[in-house]
């Protein structure tokens, strides 16, 4: 029997593909998330206008598949931050790892993970314009937004995707500074929320507001794959940066 | 060549110390009993070797590296206890096919005859196993990834003896036909002992003694007679254990006897028997303490 | 067979074993003995146990290595075991003897004519 010499490379792409397998779970939870997304989307259509003439009534709702997105980046939040308890976290432990390799496992699968959730997100806007179809028939339907040329539904894609991506690298940090100390299951949250209402004090909410304008406004969608994957890197590297002062496993 | 050198390995919590100035030499492909009490430093010890934990001073090398965090340790290094997590997501077939794509050496077609030997079912969950049953199937990927380091701590929680002594056959018969390191830390010593080459008694996380378990059977020896007689051959000699009971006394006494003394002590009508090294480490490490009779004696 | 929770070092049983076999020839002269891989996994030990019984036995003349090939049955090993196990068990009895004799204050020569006396009259009976 000789020693074996493994790399980094290969260490980290055997990980994905058991991650893959054994974090099915996660991809069921988020198909299960987008549909509850949607059935919140048919019945919170917001009306745009109601109006009559006497001779015809005009209704014009708007359905929009965004909360799924917003669900799906909630989704990727949360299932960052479940990757970095205990339970899952160390199951990469039983086999060959480090903690290197176990991170940028770890990320590799969270990114494949954002980009299913991108692209399903966008789809199910395909799938509740079906569904509303089916449902109030003879209705027409105006496509608006996300629609028609290949390209805009690519980009919109693509930026869904980075969106859930820079989310999910927000709660991998979270997760790992649970894992660097509990403490950080209440500090976390109310660092948010104080963030939030100090904002709102000391700028009268501009601040918050320019923080999603600054992500969410951005027209370009060079500059946002640029903003939203700088964030999310800066998120990850802070991550590794804390788990290399910590024990390997417990 | 020695597959672990740690030299004042010192591992602490604070002011505790788990591990304190440890210094060990592990040879190459011998099969290694790590005996101790409760609390003694050893799940700590194998824990830093496998390259979970870090030392807080001192230095330990496997394989002539540092194995904290390391890789190549990792890839060469199989550490099994009972709190190995496997994905719940997985069925036992799946956790073998995955050791199996992690592990150069892997074994599947042993894998797989132990896994049917021990009635295991494929589409079963980990989970759900009992704890024997968990211990059993840590086992069987302990042996079949054939690390060139596999350190079993604690085994056979769990296990029925039927189970325990397959193991330790299988374990024999796998380290015959692939000679490797192994380490084994076990409560109970007198168990394994048939299968050991060496011992390391661990202590208050320093090392106690290290010595082939052969040397560790006739280390003492066990008097068991007439008060009188009995203490008059244990006068100079470090006595490990002793315990009256009316007018007789049992007592072991390091073995440093002549062949002629032995014969003299046989013909007084004392008898003479081996200690077993279970026993022996339980009354090595007693000493500091005294024995739970003297809790008692006390009041 | 081997009874690890004796009082006999198991080495030393297998080194007690080899000669039982080599008495019984089931081991005959420049026959190659059990490797100790293979006594370790006839008796469940561990093989530098088994080892350190084979090397006794080598030390004792009992067996001989030939290099790469193992340790063989030596040409009088048969003999070498019976005068051991002879020299063995005899100087015990003597030793036995004359402590007792000691205890009860017998003297050198009366002992010594004790043992005479024996010796002939077991060959009287003999004869």
């Amino acid at each position: 029997m000789s020693l074996t010499k493994p790399s980094l490379a290969q260490t980290v792409l055997k990980q994905f593909w058991f991650k893959l397998k054994s974090l099915a779970g996660m991809i069921s939870s988020l198909i299960m998330l987008q549909l509850i997304g949607l059935l919140f989307a048919l019945g919170a259509s917001s009306n745009f206008y109601t109006g009559s003439d006497g001779v015809f009534d005009l209704q014009i709702s708007y359905y929009s598949a965004d909360l799924v997105v917003v669900f799906t980046m909630l989704w990727g939040f949360i299932s960052a931050i479940t990757m970095k308890t205990k339970a899952y976290r160390e199951d990469d432990f039983v086999f060959v790892t480090n903690r290197l390799s176990s991170n940028l496992s770890n990320i590799a699968y969270l990114l494949a993970a954002s980009v299913i959730g991108g692209v399903t997100a966008i789809l199910s806007g395909y799938l509740l314009k079906v569904v509303i179809y089916l449902l109030f028939e003879s209705t027409p339907i105006i496509h608006t937004g996300l629609t028609d040329s290949l390209v805009e539904l690519l980009s919109g894609m693509l930026a869904a995707s980075l969106f859930i991506f820079m989310f999910a690298g927000a709660g991998y940090l979270v997760g790992t500074l649970v894992q660097l100390h509990k403490a950080f299951t209440y500090i976390t949250p109310v660092a948010v929320i104080g963030f939030i209402l100090l904002s709102d004090r000391i700028s009268d909410g501009h601040l918050l507001a320019e923080v999603g304008e600054f992500y969410f406004n951005e027209a370009s969608l060079w500059l946002l794959s640029v903003k939203t994957l700088v964030t999310a890197g800066l998120l990850l590297a802070g991550s590794i940066g804390i788990s290399q002062r910590l024990e390997v496993k417990t | 060549m020695n597959v672990i050198k740690c030299t004042d390995l010192t591992k602490s919590y604070g002011q505790q110390k788990a591990l304190d100035n440890l210094s060990v030499t592990i040879e190459e492909n011998k099969i290694t009993g790590l005996v101790g009490r409760n609390g003694a430093g050893k799940t700590t010890l194998l824990k830093i070797l496998a390259g979970f934990w870090r030392v807080s001073s001192g230095e330990v090398n496997v394989f002539s590296r540092k194995p904290f965090d390391n890789l190549f340790v990792s890839a060469n290094t199989m550490f099994v206890d009972d709190q190995m997590n496997f994905p719940t997501a997985l069925t036992l077939k799946e956790i073998l096919e995955q050791a199996g794509r992690f592990y150069d050496n892997w074994d599947m077609e042993l894998a797989e005859r132990l896994f049917d030997y021990f009635s295991f079912r494929p589409g079963q969950n980990y989970s759900v196993l009992s704890k024997g049953k968990k211990s059993t199937f840590n086992m069987i990927v302990g042996l079949c990834s054939r690390c060139r380091l596999t350190i079993f701590d604690e085994p056979t929680t769990g296990m029925d003896t039927a189970v325990r002594k397959d193991f330790y056959r299988a374990l024999l018969k796998d380290y015959l036909a692939h000679p490797r390191s192994i380490i084994i830390s076990s409560h109970h010593v007198d168990e394994v002992e048939e299968v050991l080459e060496d011992v390391l008694l661990v202590e208050s996380g320093q090392k106690f003694l290290h010595m082939p378990i052969e040397d560790l059977k006739e280390y003492a020896i066990a008097l068991n007679g007439p008060s009188e007689d009995v203490n008059k051959w244990r006068r100079d000699r470090e006595v490990l254990h002793t315990k009256t009971a009316g007018n007789n006394t049992y007592a072991v006494v390091t073995n440093d006897f002549e062949q002629h003394e032995l014969e003299q002590i046989n013909l007084a009508g004392i008898d003479m028997s081996s200690v077993s090294p279970g026993d022996l480490c339980v009354y090595l490490t007693d000493r500091a303490k005294g024995g739970i009779d003297d809790v008692f004696d006390k009041a | 067979m081997i009874h690890t929770d004796g009082t006999k070092p198991i080495y030393i049983q297998i080194s007690e074993w080899i000669e039982n076999e080599i008495l019984n020839e089931n081991f005959k002269p420049d026959e190659k003995v059990h490797s100790q891989y293979k006594l370790a996994d006839l008796f469940n030990i561990n093989p530098a146990t088994a080892a350190k019984g084979l090397t006794l036995l080598s030390d004792e003349t009992i067996l001989y290595n030939k290099r790469g090939l193992g340790k063989f049955v030596a040409h009088d090993a048969k003999d070498i075991i019976t005068n051991k196990r002879k020299s063995q068990t005899l100087k015990r009895l003597i030793q036995e003897i004359v402590v007792e004799a000691e205890r009860l204050h017998v003297e050198e020569g009366e002992l010594i004519e004790l043992v005479r006396k024996t010796i002939n009259e077991h060959r009287g009976a003999a004869e």
